[in-house]
């Protein structure tokens, strides 16, 4: 009458969720950052991120062809690695850079070490650390939001009325560090930043829709919120140290969390379980990091903006961090 | 006065599965089948295998003794039924793989069917008439063991220890495991028993209070025994809901919920001056120090979706899997696996001739459907360090560290990682979004690491 029964170890059920269910999460959660891509850069945002995306999932496939292992495309993992790197890039960047980050990132960044979950670095910024360095003009070149009337003087350096480019709040924040006046302009724009009315990268202008997003992935409880807490905290809090010191050569730190990648990288970026530490303890250590890092990089460092940077370097330390925040069991050491 | 029923306390960690218990949770306790043959396993219990005290050909009577040990940590074992034996021989068992056993095959004319004892208790009963070496005595003869699935002897954790004296005895009525309800069934219908044997066990631990832990999605169980209590006078032993999360039941979560106190690492409750024993057990207890019956009995549940009558059976210890399964319907779906014990910690049996034991408390039959696709192919990806199985593990351990460690075979390290303290309860494997086997390569790790301590020469 059994024919057919199996036997295994306990436990004989499981949760119906997947890698691949967090992995859509993560591109469910990105949703509202594409469409305000769309809305504020039109038909470059559909161009950037199809480019990504299709690039990043064709070169998993191609590397475990060659590899001869199973195909990986299923956990959707390729697909998120994609959407992040477009929407990381300036909206201006040319299609064939954008495929050779993305090639490079999945590629080099989580294919050489074996694939998703044992990759060091986070692929997308691997990726976009590489266009930085190789593509340095392409990459700090930034398009006007197309909502923006070209007509109206927006922030530019010298307040100079430019229909094609405009500096960043960002690179506007670095200059009123540097001339130690001019906070207030960007500190005006506040509520531009929020909507995502800036120039900047293509998903990372929209405060808004970025935390959307994030309030759908802790619904879901995709990501929990030890990490994104601590980068936004240890930001603010270093920003709001150096606005108390001088207000007119530092920008509100509310405008620092709205600006540049702070919410897509603490929200989508630093979040990446494989290349974040295991314990709460861990994640807050690595959030602190990477939110003093960036902030160091945007105050004091000499690039505008610093996310890709901290969390580079917070990957390469994640093995360090999980040494040292051993969990302690339950019913404390044993007495052996 | 109105009882709470909501529970407040619990532990930090666990999961909540699918209850599935409204298969079986209003089924009465009914008479098991009246089987023409059993194996009465001689190790059903932690601690040193019973010798089989009879030989074949012997004839038996119910509630005679089978097999014994000198052993301080054993309890002797008995025959459920009148007859003869057969053999003894190796029998499947559910984790041994195979050991020894005495078959017995029954006495088809002469076989009342045992009948519980519950409806002679009174809510009049005094224990104090019994002294605590004769309650000790007759836990010990009656062979009874933890009932909850540890198996552990209870007359050795009941008995008075000078040197780790007891204070508090909890009794365990979480039953946390999805499916089973035979614990339930006994809160509701064996009340008087129950509160009799917690009687008989307070006074031979010498604890001075009493908690039963009930998880708070049995508010029936969690009145039925607080108003049984109150009527009776015995306003000293508390009744405590407890949240419903998994794995409640277990005694270090148990304890953890109800006086908010940490078992140490690779010790036992007694340290802490707590003992823990199930529902079943001072059941148990009570039939054995009253009546003189010895432990051949108990409720099992046989569940599960993939079975026609799912129940509550008082079945004698003995009787193979597969009978019980024929008894209950037989199968109505394709069933995939059949689980002794709950889905959480049960063992999968390939071999339906296995006979249920003391610490049986269930036979699920799962569907493919319930198992679930991702479990069914067993189809494992790779780990995406997301940290869910640490979120969820009740004893604060790194689970995925520990498994990895063990895959690569680097017994230290999954041992600095604490791979003794794991308690097995299932929880990582569960929520794990890669389908690793968490759960299971900590439990091959505990086997290798012993095999490894018994190779190393004293």
């Amino acid at each position: 009458m059994f024919r057919d029964i199996t036997v295994s170890c306990a436990p004989h059920i499981s949760e119906r969720f997947s890698t691949r269910t967090v992995m859509i999460d993560v591109v469910i959660g990105l949703v509202p950052a594409m469409i305000a891509a769309g809305y504020y850069f039109r038909i470059r945002a559909a161009v950037l991120i199809s480019a990504c995306v299709v690039s990043a999932v064709a070169t998993e496939w191609l590397c475990n062809a060659v590899r001869k292992k199973p195909n990986s495309l299923g956990d959707f993992s390729a697909v998120v690695t994609g959407i992040i790197l477009a929407l990381s890039v300036p909206p201006g960047l040319p299609v064939w850079a954008a495929i050779i980050g993305s090639v490079f990132a999945i590629a080099v960044g989580k294919m050489v070490f074996g694939g998703l979950g044992a990759n060091i670095f986070n692929p997308a910024m691997v990726g976009r650390a590489f266009l930085t360095a190789s593509f340095g003009m392409l990459m700090t070149t930034w398009t006007v939001p197309a909502t923006i009337d070209s007509s109206m003087p927006v922030i530019s350096a010298e307040n100079k009325i430019d229909a094609r480019t405009q500096a960043t709040p960002l690179a506007w924040s670095k200059e009123a560090v540097k001339t130690k006046q001019g906070a207030k302009i960007v500190n005006d724009q506040l509520k531009a930043v929020f909507k995502g009315e800036v120039g900047g990268c293509l998903g990372e202008t929209s405060a808004l829709a970025l935390l959307v997003g994030a309030a759908y992935l802790f619904i879901r409880r995709t990501i929990n919120p030890h990490i994104p807490l601590a980068v936004i905290a240890s930001a603010s809090a270093f920003a709001g140290i150096m606005y108390l010191i001088n207000r007119d050569a530092y920008i509100l730190p509310l405008c620092h969390i709205c600006s540049g990648g702070l919410l897509l990288g603490a929200f989508f970026i630093a979040t990446d379980p494989v290349t974040a530490p295991l314990t709460k303890k861990g994640m807050w250590i690595f959030g602190i990091g990477v939110g003093t890092i960036t902030m160091l990089i945007r105050i004091v460092g000499e690039y505008p903006e610093g996310v890709m940077f901290s969390v580079l370097l917070m990957n390469a330390v994640t093995p360090l961090i999980d040494r040292f925040c051993k969990l302690v069991p339950a019913g404390g050491k044993p007495s052996v | 006065m109105e009882v709470s029923t909501k529970g407040k306390s619990s532990f930090p960690g666990g999961t909540h599965p699918p209850q599935s218990k409204e298969l079986t949770r209003e089924g009465e306790i009914r008479p098991g089948p009246a089987s023409t043959q059993v194996a009465v396993m001689l190790s059903q219990h932690t601690g040193a295998v019973c010798q089989p005290i009879v030989k074949k050909g012997d004839e038996v009577q119910a509630g005679q003794k089978v097999g014994d040990s000198d052993a301080f940590v054993s309890a002797p074992v008995h025959s459920p039924v009148n007859g003869k034996v057969k053999e003894i021989a190796l029998q499947s068992h559910s984790v041994l793989g195979r050991s020894p056993a005495v078959i017995i095959e029954a006495d088809t004319e002469n076989n009342p069917p045992k009948q519980p004892v519950f409806n002679k208790f009174t809510s009049g009963f005094n224990e104090e008439k019994y002294s605590v070496e004769q309650i000790c005595a007759a836990v010990r003869e009656a062979g009874i063991v933890g009932m909850g699935g540890a198996g552990f002897p209870t007359r050795v954790k009941i008995e008075p220890n000078p040197r780790l004296p007891k204070e508090t005895l909890i009794i365990n009525g979480c039953e946390c495991e999805p499916y089973i309800t035979c614990d339930y069934r006994i809160m509701l219908e064996w009340t008087e028993q129950i509160i009799a044997g917690i009687k008989l066990a307070r006074k031979a631990s010498a604890c001075s209070q009493v908690f039963i832990g009930i998880e708070d999605n049995k508010p029936r169980a969690i009145k039925v025994m607080s108003e049984a209590l109150r009527e009776t006078g015995n306003d000293d032993i508390k009744v405590v809901p407890v949240r419903t999360k998994y794995p409640q039941g277990g005694e270090r979560q148990l304890i953890k919920a109800i006086l908010n106190k940490n078992v140490p690492t690779g010790g036992i409750p007694p340290m802490i001056g707590v003992v823990v024993l199930n529902v079943a057990t001072v059941a148990a207890i009570a039939e054995a120090v009253v009546y003189g019956q010895p432990l051949t009995h108990r409720v099992v549940t046989v569940t599960g979706e993939a079975i026609a009558n799912p129940g509550n059976y008082y079945a004698a210890i003995g009787t193979a899997v597969g009978e019980l399964i024929e008894f209950c319907g037989g199968i109505t779906q394709k069933a995939a696996k059949v689980v002794l014990g709950g889905p959480m910690m049960g063992i999968a049996v390939a071999d339906l001739t296995t006979p249920i034991t003391k610490t049986a408390g269930a036979i699920t039959v799962l569907t493919k459907e319930q198992i679930g696709r991702a479990k069914f192919v067993r189809r494992q990806t790779a780990c995406i360090r997301c940290g869910r199985c640490i979120e969820v593990c009740p004893e604060n351990l790194n689970p995925t560290r520990i498994a990895h460690a063990v895959k690569n075979n680097f017994l230290d390290a999954a041992e600095s990682y604490y791979l003794s303290a794991c308690i097995e309860c299932g929880c990582c494997s569960y929520v794990c979004p890669a389908n690793i086997e968490i759960t299971g390569y900590i439990k091959t790790g505990k086997r290798l690491l012993a095999r490894q301590k018994e190779k190393i020469p004293e």
